[in-house]
């Protein structure tokens, strides 16, 4: 306001500013400007001074110095993130950083948490693919423990053998999780395919938690966390002499020489764009990843290369995020990025949405890729995208911690001392005809990988017009397509489930009572007959069916009137086959008749048994049962899945009885079956979905 | 005198120092009710305009739930002289960060520009405050969106729907539909919601007189005096919504209540006990966030040294209060962990409970209560490093406290609070008849 108001005492804007203001006045009640303001000059950034000194055992210590907030924020980098993780024991980097903190020769792991928290602050280390970092935060009143705690940790971490246990533990379970959540399998499998044997390919498992021994974790802290090479961060309320001083105490005896350069297999070169597809069954969405590795962090085409891939799938303003979400509804969001590692970068794109639409999500991206290579972008797009990169850069320098981000990413990727003050210049010197060409050379068309994770039952046919694709499950094993479709199998039944009684439902059309169906079962000494009596208005059906004691098909006799016609269904189940006669009554044409002689596998029951043999599975919450079922209408087998869903209280007339939710899938119509929880186990109620009618358990 | 600012001008680190997080700021209101506090911070040209609604899922009736979430989609759909998706291209193309979020109390819609497109992101607010664009078309593709948010976000994530749905089971629907119902709400209302819906919601609650806006960052103040009255003035106001309606007697309560539900996407259990607490501005409040830290929160948390490190029962434990933000009405306190592998739900939630219990009986230690000071004075500090946190912070002050003043005296509050007082409002809050106790069975599907 104060430079303002000085700037106005000048001739010329004294004047402008007399004459705006009661113009100004006048428009505010009943003018809106139509158009968006113009911008107005814009404000100078300048990029927050910091400092840099070499420490006399190879530390770097890089200051950015900023007093108006008392706290202050330490990192320390090493060249030590999971890439040097020994073949096998994926995990290692993770387990050091986990364990930093978990003890020293003068303080257990609660001393260190309970130390720094109680100080306002934190300490924590993770490892990334290149680094290893630690870091501290807190007040700048407790500068002196920070640097303390922080030295401690880095040079005298025990390792302690029980923390080791307790890191393994905890990083099984989590693993878990991450393999429950769709987008980091998608992730997962995408590096793996994407790099190959090259570290930057491997992902942690449970197998190489389990391998990780206390020698492995303690020979690879020895080997990478070196004080040469090394990066120290500080950020905050501090003088550039009182970190120095501090830093020399908590560092100055360590010495050690930067560890030796590691040679690492290449990725491999793919030769054709094919599909990868993880099977998640039963998934309600997809993830799609697609990409291909790219360069160096130090490579020019980095700069072109990033404002293509910004108007390809930055931001809610890019391509992908306006046709993907906002054209088609397709997904709540689709992006695309280039990543930089410090040995061999990738550009990706992704998309998250519903199952349905993922086949033609994926041809939309490839369509974008394609446009994005061959099309010279538009300047109104190329200007957009600058204006967000370029304009979008004070935002990210707003706190001390932020600046320090910022640096010391430059830093450890080796982009020249320079790189955060000329960054703006270089992409607003970009030409739309080094975009596109940067394009091609960072987006190999011919050579993409595409992940996709989902269900791969409903996806497969729909996604092999587009590319080649190969099957895994989560954990990587190859599916052949033939498995995706269930194989039924024998099923020990629970006999005692199964007793003499008779049961009587109300079937309900639209919620009235339409007709009526009565179960009855017989129980003697070698066999067990089921008889069903069904009347729902002009449809009537009785069968009767007979099993052995063993629960096998005996024979199955049925006869039905619907409209005028009668059909009858007779069939004898002995040696393996199945011989006889069925009719199926068609309204408004003539009685279907097929004659049954066919074999059927071990294990396989009668549909009509359905109603009986169900309730009789040896049910537990989820829990599914694949059914060898012969179709007695059709004379076919068909395979039956029942899926136990959930427990549920089923209200009927016969009463509120705590039930399992069954899903059946695989004959005409899904049905949700509901079965008592109580036994013997009676049916509650059975209700088709997409069908208007319900039975109901009345007594 | 002249001397006296001499040497004051001369000591900007030692008083930041002193007056850690202070913030100065200063408010006027426009004839037709919009609220404006702003707050000047010149040390990185940026600015921060965040718009306050005072609607949240609190204020949907029965059969309409997710409402105020799917209006906050709506609100980047485009208005009189703003396409659909141009919002974000405006915003986007200056190089600056936009979004909105529904709460059950507030809906909030934010854009950090570089400053010397303040009068862009003005604009923008105004434009949708005085016209928003409701068609059939943008309604149901927004619609739709929507949907696809919630089964991202909370049928396609392991605990997500339990925890979504949890929140709201300490409440009864009939006394106090306002939180006894989820922000994203359930997709059958969203599928019967109708446009004319859309307009009525808008016309009842994005009126000026029920908005606050606040501006953050390196700005002129009578520039941005003028063109707030350049571009809201003429907005016109509406009559005040209706409060919304909810009884919850916590001292009444006859619990424990016990949900058991299945998760298909979670390979472990998870154990979460939820306790009504009372409104934001209520006195017991500084003392129910410094029990929150000491229970939960960070690596010496009660219950992550008992439970996750020394009994090894669980991956992961924590606590949380209203975790989608403050609330005026009653609010909820949970305290959570997913079972390790080989452990049962009903071993870790008995440990959950001892921990729960010493502190009822025996209150806390000194060093404890000093270290959960030690993290709200950080946690003061940290809230308000950006002008985005400096403009949620103003806010929240504005909605959630008796004045805006507390901003700079709510600290002293919180470092008041003594072991005695933490000791009472566990005692008071986290009792059995207040407890509704959630388990998540870890359902088929996953690796185990």
């Amino acid at each position: 306001m104060t430079a303002r108001r000085s700037d106005g005492l000048r001739v010329g804007l004294f004047v402008l500013t007399v004459l705006c203001v009661p113009v100004l006045h006048l428009s505010a009640q009943d003018s809106f400007p139509s158009r968006p303001p113009v911008a107005e000059k814009l404000h100078p950034v300048r990029f927050p001074p910091f400092q840099q000194v070499a420490l006399p055992n190879g530390m770097t210590l890089l200051l950015v110095e900023n007093h108006e907030q008392p706290t202050l924020a330490l990192s320390l980098s090493f060249r030590a993130g999971s890439i040097y993780d020994p073949a096998g024991k994926e995990g290692v980097a993770d387990f050091v950083a986990d364990l930093l903190t978990k003890g020293t020769p003068t303080r257990d792991a609660e001393q260190i948490a309970s130390t720094i928290e109680g100080a306002g602050g934190s300490i924590g280390a993770s490892a990334g693919g290149d680094f290893l970092t630690i870091s501290t935060d807190g007040l700048s009143d407790h500068a002196d423990l920070a640097f303390t705690l922080l030295g401690d940790v880095t040079r005298r971490a025990t390792y302690p053998r029980e923390e080791l246990e307790l890191t393994r533990t905890r990083s099984l379970s989590s693993l878990d999780v991450e393999l429950s959540q769709a987008g980091n399998v998608a992730a997962r499998a995408f590096q793996k395919e994407l790099f190959g044997r090259n570290p930057y390919g491997r992902s942690t498992s449970a197998a190489s938690y389990k391998a990780i021994t206390r020698d492995d974790v303690v020979g690879f802290a020895q080997r990478r966390l070196r004080p040469s090479g090394a990066l120290l961060v500080v950020a905050g309320d501090i003088t550039l002499a009182r970190a120095r001083e501090l830093a020399t105490r908590a560092f100055g005896t360590w010495t050690g020489a930067a560890p030796a350069a590691t040679a690492f297999p290449a990725a491999p070169t793919k030769r054709s764009t094919d599909i990868l597809l993880v099977n998640r069954p039963g998934s309600v969405q997809s993830n799609i990843v697609i990409g291909n590795t790219t360069f160096l962090p130090t490579d020019s085409t980095y700069y072109p290369a990033r404002i293509a891939t910004q108007v390809l799938g930055g931001g809610s303003d890019s391509r992908l995020f306006t046709i993907l979400r906002e054209q088609k509804s397709w997904t709540y969001g689709s992006y695309a990025g280039l990543r930089r590692n410090r040995g061999l970068g990738y550009w990706q794109a992704t998309f998250e949405g519903r199952t349905e639409v993922t086949d033609s999500a994926l041809v939309e991206l490839l369509h974008q890729i394609d446009r994005v290579r061959t099309e010279t972008i538009p300047d109104s797009e190329l200007n957009a995208a600058k204006g967000f990169l370029v304009g979008s850069f004070p935002l990210t320098i707003e706190t001390p911690s932020q600046i320090a981000q910022v640096v010391s990413t430059a830093r450890l990727l080796g982009l020249g001392s320079n790189y955060v003050q000329t960054y703006r210049d270089r992409l607003s010197a970009v030409t739309p005809t080094r975009a596109r060409s940067a394009a091609q050379r960072t987006i190999r068309r011919d050579n993409l990988t595409i992940v996709v994770v989902g269900d791969a039952k409903s996806l497969y046919d729909k996604l092999k017009p587009i590319a080649a694709v190969r099957i895994v499950d989560i954990e990587g094993n190859r599916i052949d397509p033939a498995q995706l479709n269930p194989t039924g199998g024998p099923v020990a039944f629970d006999k005692s489930q199964i007793v003499a009684r008779s049961d009587s439902f109300q079937a309900l059309v639209q919620g009235q009572v339409f007709g009526a169906q009565t179960g009855a079962i017989t129980v003697t000494g070698d066999s067990i007959s089921y008889t069903e009596s069904t009347t729902i208005g002009p449809f009537q059906q009785q069968s009767t069916v007979v099993l052995n004691s063993d629960l096998s098909p005996r024979h199955t006799d049925q006869t039905s009137t619907v409209q005028g016609q009668h059909a009858e269904i007779h069939l004898t189940y002995s040696d393996g086959r199945v011989k006889g006669t069925s009719q199926t009554p068609r309204p408004g044409s003539t009685v279907k008749s097929i004659t049954v002689d066919t074999t059927i596998a071990v294990g396989t029951i009668d549909d009509n048994t359905l109603p009986l043999l169900v309730p009789a599975l040896p049910l537990a919450v989820g829990k599914t049962f694949n059914l060898n079922v012969f179709s007695s209408g059709e004379g076919t087998t068909k395979v039956v899945t029942v899926k136990v869903a959930g427990l549920e209280t089923v209200q009927v007339p016969a009463g509120n009885l705590p039930s399992y939710r069954l899903e059946i899938a695989g004959m005409q119509l899904p049905v949700v079956m509901h079965v008592t929880q109580q036994t013997p186990r009676r049916l509650v109620r059975i209700a088709p979905t997409g069908a208007p009618i319900v039975f109901e358990l009345v007594k | 005198m002249r001397r006296l600012l001499a040497l004051l001008s001369l000591l900007p680190a030692t008083l930041a120092a002193q007056q850690a997080g202070h913030i100065a700021f200063e408010q006027f209101t426009l004839p037709n009710g919009l609220r404006v506090i702003y707050s000047e911070d010149h040390s990185t040209p940026i600015v921060s305009v965040d718009m306050w609604y005072e609607v949240g899922s609190r204020n949907e009736r029965p059969g309409r739930s997710g409402f105020a979430h799917l209006f906050e989609h709506m609100m980047f759909e485009g208005s009189a002289h703003v396409k659909k998706s141009e919002h974000a291209q405006l915003i986007e193309r200056a190089g600056g960060n936009y979004n909105g979020s529904t709460a059950e109390d507030r809906t909030n819609y934010w854009e950090t520009v570089p400053s010397n497109r303040l009068n862009l992101a003005l604009w923008l607010e105004a434009d949708r405050m005085r016209s928003l664009a409701i068609t059939e078309d943008k309604f149901e593709n927004q619609r739709q969106a929507v949907k696809e948010e919630r089964r991202l976000r909370v049928d396609n994530q392991p605990y997500a729907a339990a925890f979504t749905d949890g929140l709201t089971w300490p409440f009864d629907s009939t006394s106090c539909f306002p939180y006894a119902h989820t922000v994203i709400g359930s997709m059958a209302d969203l599928d019967s919601a109708a446009a004319p819906d859309v307009q009525a919601f808008f016309d009842t609650y994005y009126a000026p007189n029920n908005a606050t806006l606040v501006v953050v960052g390196d700005f002129n103040q009578s520039e941005l005096r003028r063109l707030v009255n350049q571009y809201f003035a003429g907005v016109p106001s509406h009559p005040a919504p209706e409060a919304p309606r909810c009884e919850s007697n916590i001292a009444a309560a006859k619990g424990p209540v016990r949900r058991e539900v299945h998760d298909a996407q979670a390979n472990l259990d998870l154990v979460m006990r939820l306790y009504r607490i009372p409104e934001h501005r209520h006195a017991d409040t500084p003392a129910l966030e410094i029990l929150n830290i000491i229970l939960g929160q960070g690596e010496s948390s009660r219950l992550n040294v008992s439970v996750v490190r020394h009994d090894k029962a669980a991956l992961g434990t924590g606590t949380v209060m209203n975790p989608y933000g403050s609330r005026n009405g009653p609010g909820v306190f949970a305290v959570y962990g997913i079972v390790n592998q080989g452990v049962s739900s009903d071993r870790l939630d008995s440990l959950l409970s001892t921990q729960l219990d010493t502190i009822r009986a025996n209150g806390i230690a000194a060093a404890e209560l000093e270290k959960a000071k030690n993290a709200v004075r950080a946690g003061f500090i940290s809230n308000r490093e950006t002008t985005l946190g400096t403009a949620e912070e103003l806010h929240h002050y504005k909605t959630f406290h008796d004045s805006i003043d507390e901003i700079n005296t709510d600290l002293d509050k919180m470092l008041a609070v003594t072991s005695d007082d933490v000791k009472r409002v566990a005692a008071t809050y986290l009792t059995p008849a207040n407890l509704t106790l959630l388990i998540v069975r870890a359902g088929p599907g996953g690796a185990q």
